[in-house]
């Protein structure tokens, strides 16, 4: 009788709690980004950001060794390739200096914004999220420093993702490489326009809504398309075309791009100061 | 070690949270890091039974939710699911052999894994793919790994709250 007791009341508290965690669920998914309970949210990671910066501190050598790890073997290859791009890109860059300012002008033209005339605010990354399901890190500046959510955030090399949650002093940031991710983009080429879906860490992004009569040729560059209603000004590159195929039947190519920025080092990133068009 | 007993449990939390947020955040195989707050969970109910796993499981699911993207309330759910199952499960075999704490928190933390996922998806989070099982593995693994130290850690925070004769006191 006295376990029979017991396990009831181990049972109403069980259900209990479950029942609160439902309920705490039901109002932030109601809420949206907005209710009070994001305001909580906030508050708590801003009054934990010092400990956690100090914790980040004391442990970064360590950290840093761990995460390395796997890293050394690949180094060596990548030095070569890196030096072998930096050639590419001296040429490129003469090249590209005189196209730029033709385009700037059409884009003026078009009324389109361009990533390279907006207002930025520098962010170093703090640490990824703590979690495995969301490819997501965490940057040192919020809306102490005008960052709001969608804001597009970017590196030299190209675009990284999008703020998706913004307190005072830290931001969440979306990689282009999680799988909730769409970017509009525009094939450089052929200036066809299509979506820019994640694949999941380390692996090349999918590119959707390109027809089988394109012509898309490996090493292809893809940029922001900044199209009406999108979500990200025109024009910052997202990376290059690694493969395409065509199966037999499909209604669209089957196109991977490789990122142009290194999503899984990433230490200094710049958030524009630009929102979607609503 | 001398400390007031009733500051234990939040210094568990913080420095758990902590733990969690920075150094693990950053030590990842194959992009997955151990998951030390549904650990505390586990190691909650292997402790101290069905009641405090459940309870230690929500607070513990609470605080990292506040880091998180996804919904409020998910990871509390999951965690007071989990902290009870293994406390109804295990309660008690802090006596028994080593490696049944370890074990115990291998497979209750894969099914954690996987009972997020699940949650999540109803709640329209694409979280099912392949990679749930590179997840599910990697978690299950390291948190067997972490297990001795959390149980540990656990079982000082929890001190003279605990029911019953505390075992490392």
């Amino acid at each position: 009788m006295a376990v029979y007791r017991r396990s009831r009341r181990h049972r109403f508290f069980l259900v209990l709690l479950a029942l609160t965690s439902v309920t705490v669920l039901t109002l932030d998914y109601r809420g949206g980004g907005d209710g009070a309970l994001e305001s909580v949210r906030g508050t708590a990671r801003d009054a934990f950001a010092p400990l956690q910066s100090a914790a980040e501190w004391a442990f970064s050598p360590i950290a840093g060794f761990f995460g390395s790890i796997g890293d050394f073997g690949d180094l060596r290859s990548e030095n070569a390739r890196l030096r072998r791009q930096l050639d590419e890109a001296r040429a490129e860059a003469i090249r590209g200096a005189d196209a730029d300012r033709e385009r700037q002008g059409l884009l003026q033209l078009q009324g389109l914004d361009y990533a390279g005339g907006l207002d930025s605010v520098p962010a170093r990354v703090v640490s990824n999220a703590p979690t495995n399901f969301q490819l997501t890190v965490t940057i040192d500046r919020g809306t102490d420093a005008r960052i709001d959510v969608g804001m597009p955030v970017v590196t030299s090399a190209g675009l990284v993702g999008r703020v998706t949650e913004a307190s005072k002093v830290r931001s969440t940031v979306l990689l282009i490489t999680d799988p909730q991710s769409n970017v509009g983009v525009r094939l450089a080429n052929s200036g066809e326009p299509g979506v820019v879906r994640g694949g999941g860490t380390r692996n090349p992004l999918a590119v959707d809504l390109i027809t089988t009569e394109v012509p898309v040729t490996i090493g292809e560059p893809v940029v922001t398309s900044g199209l009406e209603r999108g979500l990200f000004p025109a024009q910052i590159p997202v990376g290059r075309v690694l493969s395409t195929s065509a199966p037999p039947g499909a209604l669209q190519k089957e196109i991977q791009v490789d990122p142009s920025v290194d999503l899984v080092r990433l230490e200094f990133v710049r958030v524009l100061l630009w929102t979607p068009n609503p | 070690m001398r400390s007031d007993p009733r500051l234990r449990l939040p210094i568990m939390f913080v420095a758990a949270l902590l733990l969690q947020t920075t150094v693990l955040a950053r030590i990842r195989v194959f992009g997955v890091m151990p998951d030390f707050m549904l650990l505390v969970a586990v190691a909650g109910g292997i402790t101290a039974g069905a009641t405090r796993g459940a309870t230690l499981g929500f607070a513990s699911g609470m605080l990292i939710d506040l880091f998180l993207p996804t919904p409020l309330g998910l990871s509390a759910l999951v965690f007071t699911l989990v902290g009870y199952g293994v406390g109804v499960a295990n309660t008690g075999v802090l006596r028994s052999a080593w490696y049944i704490p370890v074990l115990t928190a291998g497979a209750a933390s894969v099914t954690g894994v996987v009972l997020y996922a699940l949650v999540g998806s109803m709640l329209g989070e694409r979280m099912i793919d392949g990679h749930l099982v590179t997840i599910a593995v990697v978690v299950g693994l390291s948190n067997a790994v972490l297990a001795p130290v959390a149980v540990k850690f656990v079982d000082w925070s929890l001190g003279s709250l605990k029911t019953g004769a505390p075992i490392n006191s």
